[in-house]
């Protein structure tokens, strides 16, 4: 660090010495205060504080400005409340088992481009729009395609004689999860192509290339060499999907509320149902649940990276 | 990946190109094909839609637009959106790069507890600061203000922000601080001079990142805002929608409408776009 520094006599004999003043590393505590202190001060008055005061309302009932302490009375109440845990199944069904579904089509995907497909620049850029449209809009074209008198899927089935099949895809509580899940999914398959794309082009050269020296089909590369060097990114990647999909709640508050019969509620639309869409009027009891939602998505996000990541250490 | 299997069995190989085509070729249609069909829309009256949803547009209503603009309020949203989006990009860019060069830069004790306590809020669920950032802006008198909400969306993007930029900053070589502070540079200059120049691509990858997220923004929006002259542009549009169920082809041009100023930015900058998004998820 200061090798351009010339060291004088004095410093050479005087090795043990804290590093001067003069390496460039060092910054004296002025400095830092004026780099660090907007951040921080972003960071305790609008995530830090507001967290922290949903943990402590959340041991009261909240009416206007009323707060009555009750203890744990909100914690009981959520343990019986069986919306709640509706709730839980479907985030837990979505969260755990959707991202495999992302992760598998982004891979095929980069595999298709990797693969050398002709006009793979456009494809690359096509797949990849779904990503960028809001979930307000990705909702709205969904509905749309969902909708059972003129929506695209119903009208391809009825043109190609399934017309029976044909169903009311959001208004069914044994179909909407699964519409939901799909429509989740187009919108973010892109994602997961090209972060698998960019993985697969950063692999070190030479194994390829001797794998291919040994006459390695592309089956036997992909399950030998491709799958095995790329784990820690699919890995990553099933974690961001995962952790996105325990928070997920535009996309079902406006395709269908968490209806039809709560088939679709997620706790995070059942905390905003709770919180500013129901007469309840109490802030404490929504602020019960997001505090325990808090806590199981940061466990469920350390566990998995304990499980998943056995070498690899992740940075999420 | 039957097609792929089949480059060393010579018999099925065309065969298995031709079926991988198609398979590319419907994911294609399936990605691209709903987004078309929104853009057909939105040039046409509702009457023409409801007689046939799928038709090409015979005549191509561009007054539509001007309609959603004027009447229907979508220009009121379209600008609030780009005032809260564009500060809070400004402003989240700013702090978060400052604080990324100390963190990137400089050695302190508590440099990692601090850019770990910045960055762990990533995984936060919203609720968990929704409803007390709802009580604490009404206690403030920032509750229904586009001042409110932008403060709100600099605290959204921070933790991406700190996390992007530390990584890039980190790469500056140092020989380049040292021989700075040797012509005599301060801190401040060295961040303004040097820092950010050579951070530039970084900082316009992370300004394109923050800006599409906070752009397309609907939860915090939704809790926030309650004025309808304050609404941003995914609230208006679902408002809208609301109110006007039925009438298909106005809403097809206030999605279209939200959408064009992502599209645009894409075209652009899809590069730059990409690399931001796959950043944070290669290790």
């Amino acid at each position: 660090m200061t090798s351009i520094s010339i060291p004088s006599a004095a410093e050479e004999g005087a090795q043990h010495a804290a590093p001067s003043l003069a390496d460039p590393r060092r910054a004296s505590w002025w400095v830092l205060t004026v780099f660090l202190t907007p951040a921080l001060a972003v960071y305790v008055g609008l995530t830090a504080y507001p967290a922290f005061r949903t943990f402590y309302d959340s041991f009261f009932t909240i009416e206007g400005l009323d707060a009555t302490f009750v203890g744990l009375d909100n914690y009981r109440a959520l343990m019986s409340d069986e919306t709640f845990w509706v709730s839980v199944r479907n985030t837990f069904i979505w969260s755990f088992i959707a991202p495999v579904l992302d992760v598998v089509t982004g891979l095929l995907l980069a595999l298709a481009l990797y693969a050398g497909v002709p006009a793979a620049r456009f494809l690359r850029v096509a797949w990849f729009t779904p990503v960028l449209l809001s979930y307000v809009v990705v909702a709205i074209l969904w509905m749309w395609i969902f909708n059972y008198d003129w929506g695209i899927l119903n009208a391809m089935l009825r043109a190609v004689g399934l017309g029976a099949l044909a169903s009311s895809w959001l208004g069914d509580p044994n179909l909407a999860l699964g519409a939901l899940i799909v429509t989740h999914a187009w919108k973010w398959a892109g994602f997961n192509m090209v972060v698998c794309l960019a993985a697969i082009h950063s692999l070190p050269r030479e194994v390829l290339e001797a794998s291919e020296l040994d006459n390695c089909g592309w089956g036997a590369k992909l399950r030998y060499v491709i799958v095995p060097m790329l784990r820690p990114t699919l890995l990553n990647l099933y974690i961001l999907a995962f952790i996105g999909k325990m928070k997920i709640f535009d996309l079902v508050w406006i395709m269908t509320q968490g209806g039809p019969l709560w088939a679709t509620e997620t706790v995070s639309t059942y905390v905003y149902k709770r919180a500013f869409n129901w007469n309840t009027f109490d802030l404490g009891y929504p602020s019960a649940i997001a505090s325990v939602w808090f806590v199981v998505v940061c466990a469920a996000v350390i566990i998995l990276n304990r499980l998943l990541a056995t070498r690899e250490r992740l940075e999420y | 990946m039957a097609a792929m299997l089949a480059e060393r069995a010579p018999l099925p190989r065309f065969f298995s190109r031709g079926a991988l085509a198609l398979v590319l070729g419907l994911y294609t249609i399936y990605t691209l094909g709903p987004f078309l069909w929104l853009a057909t829309m939105s040039v046409r009256t509702t009457a023409e839609i409801s007689a046939d949803h799928y038709a090409w547009p015979k005549v191509f209503h561009w007054e539509q637009f001007r309609i959603a603009w004027v009447d229907s309020d979508f220009a009121t949203y379209f600008w609030n959106s780009t005032i809260v989006v564009v500060g809070a990009v400004a402003v989240v860019t700013l702090l978060g790069a400052a604080a990324a060069h100390a963190l990137a830069r400089y050695r302190f004790r508590g440099n990692r507890l601090v850019y770990g306590i910045l960055f762990s809020s990533i995984i936060f669920p919203p609720q968990i600061t929704l409803i007390s950032l709802y009580q604490i802006l009404v206690d403030y008198n920032l509750y229904n203000s586009l001042l409110g909400l932008t403060l709100v969306y600099v605290s959204l993007q921070l933790p991406l922000t700190v996390y992007l930029l530390e990584g890039f900053f980190a790469r500056i070589p140092q020989d380049l601080f040292d021989a700075a502070k040797i012509d005599g540079y301060g801190d401040l200059e060295i961040f303004r001079r040097i820092v950010l120049p050579i951070g530039m691509p970084a900082i316009a990858t992370t300004l394109i990142l923050n800006f599409i997220q906070l752009w397309n923004e609907f939860l915090f929006a939704v809790v926030l805002i309650t004025d309808p002259d304050k609404r941003t542009l995914p609230v208006g549009i679902r408002a809208f929608m609301g109110d006007h169920f039925q009438d298909i082809g106005m809403i097809a041009t206030g999605v279209m409408i939200s959408v064009i100023p992502v599209i645009i930015v894409y075209i652009f900058f899809s590069e730059k776009l990409i690399r931001g998004m796959t950043a944070g998820a290669i290790k």
